[in-house]
């Protein structure tokens, strides 16, 4: 049940992605007025998910990848409705949506297979998956943001005017999901971090366990601090910030494909 | 009633004959309009790009002659009109659905200088205002200015029309927007203090910034322009500090070579902390130098890129019209539905009273020989009002909805017919009521 709930958690982001993008680029369809309503039904369902997964009888683990990336795309969801409560940041709904198709319809795939596992006699493992599940979403929220100022940047420079660029955001709202991203982002993925780190010492006596997936978390606290300290110790914002946000979260994301596929 | 609309606009008349007809207080000419027998109701419309009346008439061939007759004499004032060309080629007319389309069309911006432009529609509602208020205004064109104002409003949310900027100054501001989430808190540098910053000024100041610095070669001008807009004045030499302060940046001053060039900027940029800056550069030559727009965080636009944005959105704007024309139409048949209905008021009226003359005469007979109690009388009346009622209730609504249509004329005629409705000499005709009142009319459709 959980998995067909994933399934149709993965269709709705999807719609809702592509009915935002056509919002965008054809207003007069008005397909964008219902991309936050499908978005928002599928957040809804995913938690339902989630509750489904927690009542099996022996249910897979939050430090399980599929799960875990299931909750990342959760969180990304719901940061973004947030968001576009607060800002016309249709744009990023609508990447974000598509982000969490993908995760979520990978999770519905991979979570198939799971073979239930042992559970922890502490808290920290669900801490250190949700704590750093919310920050690497804020991760993908600063990327993707990153990636529409970039859009936006370029099509302002070549003084072509476009329909669309007057539906995106504008370059200083970007920026300041940028700003919000990183603060609240590096200090919740900090936070997971040492989670996972107490987790790890509990269960081996050792605070770094080594692994991919060790690899994995410092590799994306590394780039969070780079991008954290280049844009508020630094002073760089705007369109470096924006660069610096897209490439680190492209980067993770290749991180973490290409541990999936190694591990 | 036929409706007739004569009118001149600045694609039929040049300026210097417009501006003869314009009319600032409409009230007086409307008054002047109404109270001859040739016209029942007027809306005087009067812009810098048109002079419409719009009317209703019962006899059109008075009503134009009145209606050109009252352009020439009355708002002319008789004074002779450009000899190259003649008031009639000036002059243009449409009647009913023709007048209502062109009226749709003016509303919803279709047919103006500047098509999408927001003012117009204002304009029109204030005209139809003045001569409501002023009493000139009947159900007529109650009716049809309020479907222009629908036809305007779907145009508006249906299509881009409007939504596209397309003069130099709107095109600043729409860019500015693109780049910040918000002017209010924004401040703007403005280099200069000639004609063009003075616009400039106005459009910046209407878009709500929080601040405005004026900087000019001789700071007397800057001084006395500031002072106007309540803006702030410096010299020239102050720049390099102004500059890192401002986000949007305006200059149009005379000089041989720019006077902003790219480290200029750079250090506007670290001193303010990579924050972005519009600069737009309306000097020729040109005033800020061309390489600044390769700058990170630095959007530069000369006169030439706005132009070029707004003749663009231009062209989007025309494109639009056909969607545009589309939702004019569906409008326009829908108002020639709702007249044709009104033609059926008056059969329909004469048809109730027919029918109720048979029933009140037959009643009282009836009543005369049963010789009942007061109980039982009013028992047969109300059966007998169901009655009627319900024989009457279909052919009612079936003429109502067919005169909606083409073949309404032809279902009136045989309602006529069939109940003998032109016969004075049948049962009850001395009941029924001419159809000479407009207003009851209208209500009843």
């Amino acid at each position: 049940m959980a998995i067909e709930l994933h399934q149709l958690v993965a269709a709705l982001y999807l719609v809702a992605g592509l009915a935002q993008i056509l919002g965008i680029a054809i207003p007069k369809l008005r397909f964008g007025r219902a991309a936050p309503w499908l978005l928002g039904a599928g957040a809804f369902v995913h938690g339902l998910a989630f509750a489904q997964l927690h009542t099996m009888p022996s249910p897979p683990s939050l430090t399980h990848l599929p799960t875990a990336v299931s909750l990342m795309a959760w969180i990304g969801v719901l940061q973004s409705l947030a968001l576009l409560r607060r800002a016309r940041l249709e744009g990023l709904a609508a990447g974000m949506a598509l982000l969490a198709f993908v995760g979520v319809f990978y999770a519905s795939l991979a979570l198939r297979g799971v073979e239930p596992v042992p559970t922890s006699a502490t808290s920290w493992p669900h801490l250190h998956v949700i704590l750093a599940s919310a920050g690497l979403s804020l991760l993908a929220v600063a990327g993707l943001a990153g990636a529409l100022f970039i859009a936006v940047d370029r099509a302002l420079k070549s003084k072509r005017p476009a329909a669309w660029r007057r539906r995106l955001p504008s370059l200083e709202a970007l920026d300041r999901v940028n700003s919000l991203a990183l603060s609240f982002g590096f200090p919740l993925l900090s936070c997971g971090v040492v989670a996972g780190m107490l987790w790890t010492q509990g269960e081996t006596g050792r605070l770094f366990a080594g692994g991919a997936h060790a690899i994995w978390s410092s590799v994306a606290w590394a780039i969070y601090l780079a991008l954290v300290v280049a844009r508020f110790r630094l002073g760089r914002r705007g369109r470096e910030a924006a660069v610096r946000a897209a490439l680190g979260f492209a980067f993770l994301l290749f991180v973490v494909v290409g541990v999936g596929a190694l591990t | 009633m036929k409706i007739l609309l004569v009118g001149m606009n600045h694609r039929t008349a040049p300026v210097e004959v417009r501006e003869r007809f314009t009319v600032n207080d409409p009230l007086p000419w409307l008054q002047k309009l109404v109270e001859g027998e040739e016209i029942e109701e007027a809306v005087l419309l009067s812009t810098c790009n048109r002079v419409e009346i719009v009317v209703t008439a019962p006899n059109l061939e008075r009503a134009r002659h009145r209606l050109r007759g009252f352009f020439h004499r009355d708002l002319g004032q008789a004074s002779p009109l450009p000899h190259h060309r003649s008031e009639s080629a000036m002059l243009y007319e449409h009647v009913d659905s023709d007048a209502v389309r062109h009226l749709f069309r003016v509303a919803a911006s279709i047919d103006s200088l500047v098509v999408g432009e927001p003012q117009i529609l204002g304009q029109v509602k204030d005209a139809y205002r003045v001569a409501a208020e002023g009493g000139a205004c009947g159900p007529l064109l109650n009716r049809l200015f309020t479907s222009a104002f629908a036809s305007a409003k779907r145009v508006r949310t249906e299509t881009e029309i409007a939504s596209r900027p397309v003069s130099v100054a709107r095109v600043a501001v729409d860019l500015a927007h693109q780049i910040f989430e918000s002017l209010a808190d924004k401040h703007a540098l403005l280099v200069g203090a000639g004609e063009m910053i003075e616009a400039a000024l106005e459009a910046l100041r209407g878009a709500g910034l929080a601040s405005v610095a004026v900087a000019n070669r001789t700071p007397e001008h800057a001084a006395d322009l500031a002072s106007r807009f309540g803006a702030t004045a410096h010299g020239l030499d102050e720049l390099p500090v102004l500059l890192a302060a401002a986000d949007v940046v305006m200059t149009s001053i005379g000089v041989d070579r720019p006077m902003l060039d790219a480290p200029l900027f750079e250090k506007a940029l670290r001193e303010r902390g990579r924050r972005p800056i519009f600069t737009i550069d309306l000097g020729v030559p040109h005033n800020v130098d061309p390489v600044v727009n390769q700058l990170d965080d630095v959007y530069l636009y000369d006169v030439d890129d706005l132009a070029g944005v707004a003749e663009a959105n231009a062209e989007e704007r025309r494109r639009e019209t056909v969607r545009a024309e589309a939702i004019v139409q569906e409008e326009v048949e829908r108002f020639d539905g709702w007249l044709s209905a009104l033609q059926a008021v008056p059969t329909i009226r004469r048809l109730r009273a027919r029918a109720e003359s048979i029933r009140q005469s037959e009643l009282d007979k009836a009543l005369a020989k049963l010789g009942l109690g007061d109980a039982e009388r009013k028992g047969v009346e109300a059966l007998t009002h169901s009655i009627v009622n319900k024989l009457l209730h279909a052919p009612v609504s079936r003429l109502r909805e067919r005169a909606e249509r083409e073949e309404g004329l032809a279902y009136l005629e045989a309602a006529k017919v069939l109940f003998a409705l032109d016969d004075p000499a049948a049962p009850g005709a001395e009941a029924d009521t001419p159809a000479s009142a407009p207003d009851r009319e209208a209500e009843d459709a």
